[in-house]
Formats: C-alpha cells, structure tokens, sequence
C-alpha cells in the first residue's frame, strides 16, 4: 500500500536502473568468462570497447554509422510524410477512404522485408533500396496513426471554425484538424522512428552498407564481439533519436497539461 | 432548404426569420415551425422552452451551422467593414487548446481584412471587455470553466457582430459564478450595445437579462408565447414574471 501512495523519488529511480545495467552487464561478463559458454558463441562486454576503438581507428564505423543514418534519415522522412498525407486524406474525405480501403487492407499485413526482392529489383543493392524499406516500414504505422487521429478531432472544434469563417479547406485543416491531430500524429511518428531502426538492420542484411552490412560481416568471421558492438551502437542511435524526438515534442505539445 | 441572407439594407431589426420550419433529415418530422421572429437592433432577447424543444437549433440556423427546411432567414449586416454578421458562444466555451488566450480571442478575426495590428488590438480590447486582459498569454488549461466562459465571450465580440449568438453560456457553470457572469453580460450589453440572442432552459436567467422573451413549446415546436419583459433581477414582479413564464411552458408541455 505505501508504494502506491509514495511514488519514488527520483534519484532512486535512476540510481536502480543503472544499477539494473550493472548487475546485467556484470552477469553477462561472468558467464562468458566462466567458460561455460565457448568465447565464439558469445563475447564478453569487456571485449566491446576494444572493437570500437578497432572499428573507430580503421574508420569502418564512421563509416557505417553515416551511411545508416542516411538510409534511416531519407527513409524516415519520406515514409512519414507519405504516411500522414494519405492517412489524413483517408481520414478526411470518406470516399477516398472507400476507394482505397481495400487496397490497404490487402498491402499492409505485407511485411518490409517480404519487399526485399522487388526493392533490389527496382533499386538494386543500393541506398535507395534500403531507403524504400525503411519509408515502407514508416508509411504504415503513420498512416494508421493519422488516420486515428485525425478521425478522434473533436468535431466541435471543427464546427467552432464554421461559426468564425474558418470553415473551409485550407483554414479547418491548418488550424483545427493538423492541430487538434497532432499528439497523436506525433505517437505515429515516434513509433516510426524506433520501427525505422529496426528496418535499417534488416534491410542492409543483404549487402548494403551500413550497420547491419558490418554485422553479417563480422557474424561470417564469428567475430561476435564485433557484432555485438553495432548492436550496442543501434541501441544507441536509437535511444538519442527517441530522446531528441521526446523534446522535440514536449515543446511542441506545451499546450497540453 | 433555406441558408441565410445577409442584406446590407439597413433596418430597425437585425434579424427576420419568416416562416421558418427547422427539421433533421430529409423525411424526419420538423423540430420547429412556423418561427416568425424579428430582433430589434440593440435588444436583448432571450429563447426559452423545455429541453429538446429545439432552442439551440434554431439559434444554429442564424449562426449558418445548420440549414433551416424551409422560410427566409435575414441578417441586416452593417456596413462598416472587418467584422462577421455573428459571434457565437458555445456552452462548453470551445477554446482551441493549442492556442493562447490571446489567439484563441483572435480567431474570428482571421480571415477577414484586418491587419495584424488591429487583429492584436482588437482582441486586446475584447479581452478587456471580459475584464481577464491579465491573461493574454494562458494556456485554456489554465482557466477555470468561469474565466474560459469569458474568453469565449470576447472571441465572439471581437468580430464586432451584427448580432450576439449565445447558446446556454452559462449553463455548465457553478451558481456563484454564473451569476456573476449574468451581471458581467449585462454589463456588457449595456456598454457595447450589443443585440443579444440567448437561449437558455433557466426562467430566472432569462428574466434577469432579457428585455423580450421568447417561448417555444408544441410538438412540433413553435412560439407560444411573446413577452416584453423589464422586471429585472429580485422582487415580486420578477417571481411573477418567471411563474407566469413557467406555467405558460407548463401548459405547451406535451410529451
């Protein structure tokens, strides 16, 4: 009961999820020197600075952080804005939305990867290939939350803007529906982003440099500690951009309580 | 169907409704009928009957929210320019929560040729009117149902409208504060001139702040009664004028 009614203080929270880090990381170092387990097969995190500073020396991980980021930033942005545009236009005009219902219906359980083979048909193993994965990855989880959200616009708003001269198009969608939609436009987004790093991996599995180009190479040497280290450095490119995002956010969303 | 006209000709009224019959859907029967009703310019003029006798749809048909079936609707615009035929008040005060005070008072003005000067100014002055100019920069989350209510007041007053369009205002609000903003309306009227339509369910309400009453009641509704109406906020005329009022309702009262 007193958990409840205390919520814990702050400094406590961070002080035992970095402690939770510690005993995992600890953990994890002990198995892999414990001999239990064959060195190959899994790597001790104290392997893992080394191979950065390796990998960093070398120039590979620049390298393959910048041309990640490339697909994941193209990508991203152009998944986003298609995925808006069509969700709100889906949203908006009913008849759209019945035209394209189905098509939707049929096009969306079809996961990014099961696009690899017509994205290096049309693209080739090329940035631009990975680039359509990721957007593809994107489009629907903001399609999707588009659509929700600009259906959940509080039709008494809309209707304010019909009493004050701002009922047409352009006014009603600029200053009540886009507005009124936003957070959850904005959760759309943030699952894109995290949804998009993981696309990234994926799609740069069959050759395409970046991150995860460097882990299949490094996996083929069972160079695991390599491996591992660019998943530490996803983990992290992911965790920076959710973090930028989230203030991002909470500026753009101060209006809210 | 019937949309309103806005005529420029200047006239005693600010609104005529002729013959005006109001229904939902195409073969529903009506909600009202035969509403014929002229509002005198600078008056305030109150709409009352039951709930669902269509009150509040008749005061979308004047704002142009809602098309009435058949009958004329005129609005006599002014000719001065940079202003709306009508301002409205919601009872749940609508602000836009991702707007500030200030340009959620400027709403109106957008769109219409005014400069941003005087768009600024303008709401500035409206804000005054309402006495919250203090809360310019406030978020709405930050007002309370009272303090909002007004800046749903001076968004309506800032477009300078022909006429005021109020629909149960003060209908969600706690009896201390509506009273006050019963006197701050009154007050307002008073200072602006302001012509006044206000529907309202409460009897006292609508004796304390309007000089004609209009009754609405009959399945479909229609107005039942027409009354001129000075008896003020307290003493015997004014229990006799909302008892009269209530039995008048009584008696049209039939579900």
């Amino acid at each position: 009961m007193r958990d409840i009614d205390k919520p814990m203080k702050t400094y406590n929270k961070i002080a035992l999820s970095a402690l939770g880090v510690v005993v995992f990381l600890l953990a994890w170092e002990a198995v892999a020197r414990s001999g239990v387990v064959p060195a190959r097969l899994l790597p001790s995190p104290s392997a893992v600075p080394a191979a950065f500073l390796a990998e960093f020396k070398s120039g590979t991980w620049q390298a393959m952080v910048l041309a990640s980021l490339s697909h994941y930033l193209v990508g991203l942005s152009l998944g986003t804005f298609l995925g808006v545009s069509f969700g709100t236009a889906a949203a908006l005009w009913g008849k759209w939305d019945a035209f394209q219902a189905w098509v939707v219906r049929m096009l969306r359980p079809i996961p990014a990867i099961a696009w690899i083979p017509f994205a290096i048909i049309w693209f080739g193993v090329s940035e631009g290939a990975a680039s359509f994965l990721i957007a593809l990855t994107v489009f629907w989880i903001n399609y999707y939350a588009s659509y929700a959200a600009v259906r959940g616009v509080d039709k008494d708003l809309i209707e304010l803007g019909y009493a004050f001269g701002q009922g047409g198009l352009i006014p009603r969608l600029f200053k009540i529906i886009l507005p009124g939609a936003l957070p959850g436009i904005l959760s759309g987004l943030r699952a894109g982003l995290g949804q998009g790093w993981m696309t990234v991996v994926a799609a740069e599995l069959f050759g395409i440099s970046g991150l995860g180009m460097r882990m299949m190479e490094a996996s083929g040497l069972l160079a695991t500690h390599i491996v591992v280290l660019y998943m530490v450095t996803i983990a992290l490119l992911y965790g920076v951009s959710d973090f930028l995002f989230m203030q991002v956010q909470s500026r753009v969303l101060s209006w809210q309580r | 169907m019937a949309a309103v006209t806005l005529s420029k000709t200047a006239t005693a009224s600010v609104i005529d409704l002729e013959d005006v019959s109001i229904g939902y859907g195409k073969d529903a029967p009506p909600v009202l009928v035969d509403v014929n009703l002229s509002v005198e310019r600078g008056s305030f003029v109150a709409i009352v009957g039951p709930s669902g006798v269509g009150k509040s749809t008749l005061l979308r048909v004047v704002a142009g929210l809602h098309t009435a079936r058949s009958g004329g609707v005129t609005i006599h615009q002014d000719q001065r320019p940079g202003h709306r035929p009508v301002g409205l008040v919601f009872q749940d005060s609508r602000l836009l929560p991702w707007r500030r005070v200030i340009r959620n008072v400027e709403f109106g003005l957008e769109g219409l040729p005014v400069s941003r000067d005087e768009r600024r100014h303008r709401a500035e002055a409206a804000l005054k009117l309402v006495r919250l100019d203090g809360y310019a920069r406030r978020w709405p989350y930050e007002l309370s149902g009272g303090q909002r209510q007004r800046i749903g007041i001076a968004r309506a007053m800032a477009v300078d409208p022909d006429i005021l369009l109020m629909d149960e205002p003060f209908g969600a609000l706690d009896a201390i504060t509506r009273h006050n903003l019963q006197d701050e309306l009154r007050r307002i009227h008073q200072e602006t001139g302001k012509t006044v339509l206000f529907v309202t369910h409460d009897l006292e309400e609508a004796v304390h702040l309007a000089d004609r009453i209009i009754v609405l009641g009959g399945t479909p509704a229609r107005v039942v009664r027409d009354v001129r109406n000075s008896a003020g906020r307290d003493g015997a005329v004014f229990r006799d004028q909302v008892e009269q009022l209530r039995s008048e309702i009584a008696d049209n009262y039939s579900i």
